[in-house]
Formats: C-alpha cells, structure tokens, sequence
C-alpha cells in the first residue's frame, strides 16, 4: 500500500504555470509523483467531479481556485518519505483576480472562477439549477407566497437588517480517510464517507466503471457532521491508484480537514413587515451562500436557504431568494443544520429586535406568529402535526421564563435568558431500502448501508427490528456499509436515517413476518390468516401451546433463511422560480432557551442553562436521543462563542485546533436538558440529528440582547464584538443622555 | 506540571541515529518489552499504530490539543502526537488496549463508561478513560474539579459530555453535582 501526501496550492486564484517535480520524485523511497496534467493525460478516467456539477479537478489543471487545493501527489511506501518529498515540489503560479466574499463576487466584474460552465453529472436529477457562471452562481432559489410588496404596503413598520454567519469547521474529530484498490477491473474504496452509495456513484463516473464493479465498505466513522457527505478525498485516491496499479491510502491531516469541506458562510438582508399588534405579515429576504470555490451540494443547500428564511412563522406574504455563490474560499459541504442555522441566526435576532421596539415579549411574539396546524407554508404546502406552540410554552417553563424578570446584575456580571424557535425540513424526495434477514437460530442480520458515524444509528435500527419483530434487540445485529452486499441507500444526512431507513427496515421486517407466517402455516397445517406472530412466536390464533419461534419456523422449513426486503420512497420537491410544491416530507420543530451571563468588563459570554424542545415524534433509542440534542449543544455553543474560519486574502489562519476553538467541557453550560415531544398517535419518527441545533445561537444572542442591549449580528459573539457593543451603546446613551433602546437596535420605522 | 519531567532524566539517553536515521528504542508497551526502531522525528502515536499496530489512541490535530492521542508514559497522561517516540527509550508506555487484566476483564473507568453509554462515534474515548485512569492512580477519589481539570484537555466533538461525567463520577465515588444546586 502506498501513502499519499498531497501539495496544495498557495494561491487563493492563479494559473499553473509549472510544476516541478522532478526533485520529489527523486527523493529516496518515493514512488510517484502525480499533476492533474498526468491524470488528463491519461485519458482513461474523467478528471473533474461533483454530486451536482462536474467542476472539481481530482488534481487541479491548469488553475487552481482556493488555497488548499491539492495542486499533486506524491505517494511512497512510508509516509514520512511521501512528507519529505512533497516538501520537494515545487508549483510556479501566474495570479489571477481572487475574491473571497459571497455578496462580492455575486456578478462580480474582476473576479470569474469559471469562464466556462461546468458540466452536469447526468445522474443527479433532484436539483433543478439556475446556475450562471458569469456571476460566479451555482444555483439560486427563490421562494414566492403571496404579494410581498403589497404586505410591506401594509405594514405599520418595516425593520432591515443584515446579518453574517462565518465559514466553520465540522471538526469531526477524525478526519477524512481513504484507502482505494483500482487494480484489475474494480475499484475497492475504503472510506470514511457518509454517502457510500453516490460516492460510488462519482467513483464509477470517474473510472468509467459500471457501479457494480465499484465497491465502496464504510466502517465507523469518527464523526461526520456533513463534512463527509459527498466525495472529496475518494476520486484522488482512487485516481492514484489507477496510475500506479496499487492500493493508495490518504488520511488528511486536520490542517487539511478544514479546507475540505466549510460550512457556508452567509450573509442575508432581511426586511420583515409587521403590524403593531406582533403580526408578521411580510417578508423579503436575499441570502448569499458562500459556496467556496466549488459546488459541491451548494445547489440544494439554497433551497433549504430560501425556505428556511420564512422561519416558522405564519407570514402572508413572502419573497426570499438564496444564491449559493462561488468564491476562491475552500469548497463548503454539508453541516449539520443544512443552511438553516444560517437562516435562523438572522430571522430569530431580527424578531426580538422587533418585539422590544414593538413593547411585546419575546416568547408572546412568538406564540402571535408560529404555524399552527392548518397554515400554509411559504411554499404552498398546508401543514400539520405541528406542536411549536407546545413546545415553546413548555421551554419557557423549563427556562422560568417571566416577561416582567429585571435583568441580574452582580458587579460586572449580567444574566438574562434567551429564546429562539425554528423549523427545518429533510431531505425530499428521498429512498432508502433495507433487508432483514433471519436466521435459524433466532438472530437476525439487518443489512443498510446507513452510516454509523457516532448518531447511533444502529442501536436505533437494532432497537426498531427487534420491537417489530417481537424479539429482543441483542438478537439483532446491524451491518456496516458494503455496497457489495448492503442495499441502497441515498445518504446519511439531513437527519433522515431514523425515518427513512428505520420505514425500510419495518416494511422488510413486515415481509419477512409475512414470509414466516407463509412457513409457518405449511408448518402447522394450517390457514395463514389463522396465525398471529406475538414477542417472536408464531402461534394459531387463540391456541398458545401451539408456537414456533421465528428461528424454528426457519430451521424447521428448511429455507436456510427467511429474508425480507423493504423500500421507503419519499416524493416532493420545490419549483426553484417559486419555491412551490412539497419541501419536506414533515418538518423538524424546534425551539430552544438558554440563559446567559456575561462579564461586562471582558465581553465574555457563559452559557449557564439551555433547554431545548424538539418534535421527535416517537424516541426510538432514549440515550442516543439524548446524545444528539448534546450533540447539537456542542455545535450550537462552539457556533455562538467561539468558531470562526477566519481568511486573510484567502489563507486560513484558523488551521489548527490550537486556533480554531471548539466547545470542551468547561464551554458546556452545567444545566441541560431537551425535551423530546411524542405524538405516539401520529406514529411517525422524526430524526434527531440536527433540530436541535439551529435555535442555539439565536437564542444565546437573544439572552445577551437582553441582558446588555447589544445585539451582535455577525456569529460568533465573541468577547471582542461584545465588548465593542458595550462600548457603542454607552457612548451613544452618552450622546443621547439617555437610555435610546429603540436607534441602538437599528430599527427603521 | 510540565512535560519536560517526562523526558528521560539523562539526555544521554537518546542515542544517535543510524544510516537509515533510526535510532532504537526499548519501551515497555502494555506490560510488554517491545524493541523499536524509530526515525528521530516520528511520534510514539505513530509508533504505536503503525509499527505496533495499536490503534486504540488516535490522531486528532497532532497539536495536543484533543487528546484523542492520549497514553499512559510512566503512569502520567500524555499526549502521544507530541511525544517523540525516540525519547521514550526506557519508559513505560500504556495505551487503552492494556487497560484489561489478562483474562479479559476491562478496567472499572471502562466498565462505567460502557454502562453509562459516555460516547457516540468514540474516537475520543480511549484519550478521556486514560485522563481518568491517571487521574485515578493518584487521587482515588477524585472530587468533581479535579475531574473536570483532567478532561479539560479533552475533545468530545459528539457531545457526550454530560455522560462521561457521569461515567467518571461513578468511578470516583463522587456524587453527581449536577443533579444539585
């Protein structure tokens, strides 16, 4: 096996004009030294990818378009030589215009990624695109309900705000790594990849393989977040291997995990209408996604935006538009919240701004405004099963809330509390499909090609086949991804595992009952529908002391085993001019508080107590529900006070996790607890993995602005920006000789 | 405390490396005399997984800053990224595959974080059970503090917080704080 050490590039945009190689390859134990000039060379595999548009150079031709970009690789049997001597090459650059913010280089005139436009992949069908290169866009999404300027005619006042989101790290804290066999007429990837099936897809694509003869084997994975949803390392190693007829591994290091897959920076403006009383009834919003310097999933992640902004407000008249714009950043993927924590960040500040100039407390002007069954969307769909106003009076309980409560104030230290409420859809249309199999001996295999990255998923699937199958869950083992053996499954992400593949495995455990029943009743001689199957055993209907298990009715009827198969499709989508159809095949509600300290003399905020409230519909797995809310806890902390990928000109100076904080312990507020909401009637699960996440930092924000008045509009608050906030508004209450709440917000009239 | 008393007391310890720039070391591994050659800039997280094939610490930032790389190096926790495996020559190196008796039986810090579920994807968890078995090898009973200190250089990007120190609690026969105040 041979280990790869990428060169990347040091240019944020440039052309290649030379790569010399010629040292490192000469360097004792080197094996090869590899361009992407080599690999088009070849003509025997395509060079660039994506799940969406083929824009992404396995090794980058020609131009590179962010600093990070794997320019070549060098590969040797030690690591440490494959180290040395990609030190030893050396890439001549002639730089070309470069921008690094979205809403600069939508329609920018100097700055151009592609004078081309990119290729589609052809397999990819669920995303309509509205792509122009010429404007560095590769996709925009725009969602129409109503008249919205007709709504803001109405209105009594109109508030316009800008708010930021920065690009942010997953930090999985293992990173990306692949091992890729292309030797003889296959190709073998090992991969730490949340989507085995449309990597194997890319991959195939790539090697002009037909998919049969890709295989690609998941074992656990240290972590995902999205940052291994879609492929990034898979197609270099995979190309490598190709070159050199031998299994390749690459294992980036955490320097190079963060220039693999960002979450979006965003920007939006957001106008809201309302009426004096706390009705919503407009809003325009335009969101720029940072898409870096590659699509990647960019093109969906824009309708997630352009819905997402209507928050979960009932709001007659709507017009939001998302443009996921390129830009010579590192390529943004997926991150746990898929564009909503972005949304949620502006839309949920915005409101207490509103409440506070309108005299009406936060959590009353959230119960005036949420979805109630019944209501119409912003993308025309009428909703229902909705519990938001449930589940934000139980949080405001949880939290004490109390809208006559005087801020604490103890020396320079200030404490208030917070609340936020969000809506977020999952991924539709959508498939998965699970065999269930049964064994002789009473156990039972699961087969998925769900990924176990740490969510839990399968405890969850184990807990799930076993109660419908009557059985207890250690009888029931869960497999890791194969796609040689494991069926199709879509993807891990956008927390659809618990209801689309927990649906596919209860349709296959269904058909592998119905197949027992079937054995069963040539077994007893007896008519099938006279059979019931109770805790496992299949018995005549009323008749106990006539049963069979499951593992005999196997062993007896000689079948080696009993094998039952399910498929769970989800339908819908969104016109991408209107943002009309079905977004999502039911909606995550989430609403989240928190109360806060600050420390007026250093700007430092402390998280003290945070409670969530999520619809979960049915709890599945009770310690990994749990796990996920505290999962999303960490994300929610780490994006509110401290993560930033901070760029200067292009080159990350946040790199290492000795400069890019993430929550520890100490971070994590001392109290708290998330309530899971069932609706046991409804039956339906809904996935944990991200609601929980989205209303954190609003609601964080949203406690400082009470406790201090500053409302910071760019994440993360940082002790700096609040201490700058402080200072601003003792100045202005200086000027103005008295407190001024309602200017210092930013409010117009 | 500072990781300059880990190093070996005599700098005359560490030899000089040969032609191919490997220097040997003796490090005893898990109760087990193990003889290594070792490049002088190699790590003994790297020594340990990929000459040893102990996988149980694992890379994180190669930083110290996550302590997904912690072992045991003369009892103390250290973080195996930043530790050179050539200095170790003579030390005694323990990683979470030698946390079980010999027939088998996991450690109690292991025990109680089975039982309390304290991980999701546990990459992490090898680094926190050996922060608290150090930890534990000389204060038995750990108060809360003490045991917050230890995690501290620790990441859980999951988020299983809350359950690690349950786990932790548990063994050090503390009662759980959090549920008062």
């Amino acid at each position: 096996m041979l280990h790869c050490r990428l060169v990347r590039s040091t240019a944020a945009h440039a052309e290649i004009t030379a790569v010399r190689t010629g040292d490192a390859a000469a360097w004792p134990g080197a094996v090869a030294v590899v361009t992407g000039a080599d690999l088009a060379a070849r003509g025997d595999m395509a060079v660039l990818f994506g799940p969406v548009l083929l824009d992404q150079p396995v090794l980058a031709i020609d131009v590179v378009r962010y600093i990070g970009e794997p320019v070549a690789a060098v590969l040797a049997e030690d690591p440490a030589v494959a180290d040395e001597a990609a030190a030893l090459v050396e890439v001549d650059y002639a730089h070309l215009p470069a921008v690094f913010d979205a809403e600069e280089a939508f329609g920018s005139d100097t700055a151009r990624l592609f004078p081309e436009p990119p290729e589609r992949d052809p397999s990819f069908v669920d995303v309509t695109l509205r792509a122009d290169h010429e404007r560095n866009v590769c996709n925009t999404f725009t969602v129409v309900k109503g008249d919205v300027e007709a709504g803001f005619a109405a209105a009594d006042l109109v508030f316009d705000d800008v708010f930021d989101s920065p690009a942010a790290g997953a930090v999985p804290l293992e990173t990306h790594a692949v091992v890729a066999d292309a030797r003889g007429d296959r190709l073998t990837v090992w991969s730490s990849t949340q989507t085995p099936y449309i990597t194997r897809r890319q991959l195939a694509l790539l090697l002009g393989l037909p998919l049969n003869r890709v295989r690609v084997i998941v074992p656990a994975l240290g972590g995902g977040f999205g940052a291994k949803a879609y492929a990034s390392v898979e197609p270099i190693a995979a190309a490598l291997s190709r070159v050199v007829g031998a299994p390749v591994r690459l294992h980036l290091t955490r320097e190079e995990e963060f220039v693999t897959s960002t979450k979006h920076a965003m920007r939006v403006r957001i106008r809201t209408g309302v009426m004096r009383d706390g009705r919503i009834v407009a809003r325009e919003a335009t969101a720029y996604y940072n898409a870096g310097a590659y699509a990647v999933i960019s093109p969906r992640k824009v309708m997630f935006g352009a819905y997402g902004l209507n928050g979960p407000y009932a709001i007659p008249h709507v017009r939001t538009e998302a443009h996921a714009v390129l830009t010579n950043t590192p390529p943004a993927g997926a991150y746990r919240g898929f564009a909503i924590n972005q949304c949620a960040w502006a839309y949920e500040g915005q409101l207490d701004m509103i409440a506070e100039r309108l005299g009406i407390d936060p959590v009353e002007i959230r119960r005036i405004n949420l979805l109630r069954d019944g209501d119409t969307f912003c993308t025309g769909e009428t909703l229902d099963h909705l519990r938001f106003h449930d589940l934000l009076d139980a949080a405001a309980e949880r939290i004490g809330w109390d809208p006559d409560e005087p801020v604490h104030r103890d020396g320079d230290l200030v404490r208030a509390k917070g609340i936020s409420c969000v809506i977020e859809g999952t991924i539709t249309p959508s498939t998965s499909t699970a065999t269930v199999r049964l064994g002789p001996d009473g156990s039972v295999d699961v087969l998925t090609s769900s990924v176990e990255m740490g969510q839990g998923i399968r405890p969850a699937l184990a807990a799930g086949v076993a109660r419908h199958l009557g059985i207890d869950p250690a009888l029931v083992g869960v497999s890791y991804v194969d796609t040689d053996l494991t069926p199709y499954d879509q993807q891990t992400t956008a927390s659809r595992s618990m209801y689309s593949m927990g649906g596919a495995m209860g349709r296959a455990a269904d058909d592998a009952l119905h197949k027992i029943r079937e054995l069963a009743a040539d077994l007893l001689e007896v008519d099938p529908a006279d059979l019931e199957i109770v805790d496992g055993q299949v018995r005549v209907a009323g008749v106990e002391q006539q049963s069979l298990s499951l593992g005999e009715v196997v062993r007896r009827s000689q079948v080696g085993n009993v094998i039952g198969e399910g498929t769970l499709v989800t339908s819908g989508g969104l016109d991408p001019f209107t943002g009309q159809g079905v977004g999502s095949v039911h909606w995550h509600q989430s609403v989240g508080a928190a109360e806060i300290e600050v420390d007026t003399a250093t700007g430092h905020v402390r998280v003290l107590r945070y409670t969530g409230g999520v619809f979960a519909g049915e709890v599945v797995d009770p310690v990994g529900a749990e796990h996920q809310c505290e999962g999303c806890l960490v994300f929610g902390v780490g994006n509110a006070l401290m993560e930033e990928l901070v760029f200067d000109q292009g080159q990350l100076v946040t790199g290492t996790l000795a400069d890019y904080m993430v929550p520890t312990l100490e971070d994590m507020p001392r109290h708290h607890e998330f309530e899971l909401m069932e609706d046991p009637e409804h039956g339906e699960v809904h996935g944990l993995g991200e609601p929980a996440l989205p209303p954190i930092a609003p609601a964080i924000s949203n406690a400082l602005y009470r406790a201090t008045g500053v409302r910071i509009r760019s994440l993360p608050i940082s002790a700096e920006k609040v201490l700058r906030g402080l200072r601003e508004r003792r100045e202005s209450e200086q000027a103005a000789g008295q407190v001024d709440e309602v200017t210092s917000v930013g409010a117009q009239g | 405390m500072s990781e300059l008393q880990e190093l070996p007391d005599d700098p005359g310890a560490v030899k000089l490396p040969d032609a191919d720039g490997r220097v040997p070391v003796r490090i005893d591994v898990n109760g087990r005399a193990r003889t290594l050659r070792v490049r002088t800039t190699q790590t003994l997280l790297d020594a340990l997984r990929e000459q040893l094939r102990l996988q149980g610490a694992r890379s994180g930032c190669g930083v110290g800053m996550c302590g997904a790389c912690t072992v045991l190096l003369d009892g103390r926790a250290a973080s195996g990224c930043l530790t050179l495996a050539a200095v170790c020559d003579g030390t005694d190196v323990r990683t979470v595959e030698g946390l079980e008796d010999p027939s088998g039986e996991l450690s109690r810090v292991q025990e109680a974080f089975l039982r309390h579920r304290a991980f999701q994807c546990s990459y992490c968890t090898p680094g926190f059970v050996l922060a608290l078995e150090a930890l534990l090898a000389v204060d038995p009973s750990p108060d809360e503090a003490a045991i917050r200190e230890a995690f501290s250089g620790h990441i859980c990007r999951c988020g299983s917080y809350s359950r690690i120190m349950a786990a932790a609690l548990e063994v050090a026969g503390a009662t759980d704080r959090r549920e008062q105040a």
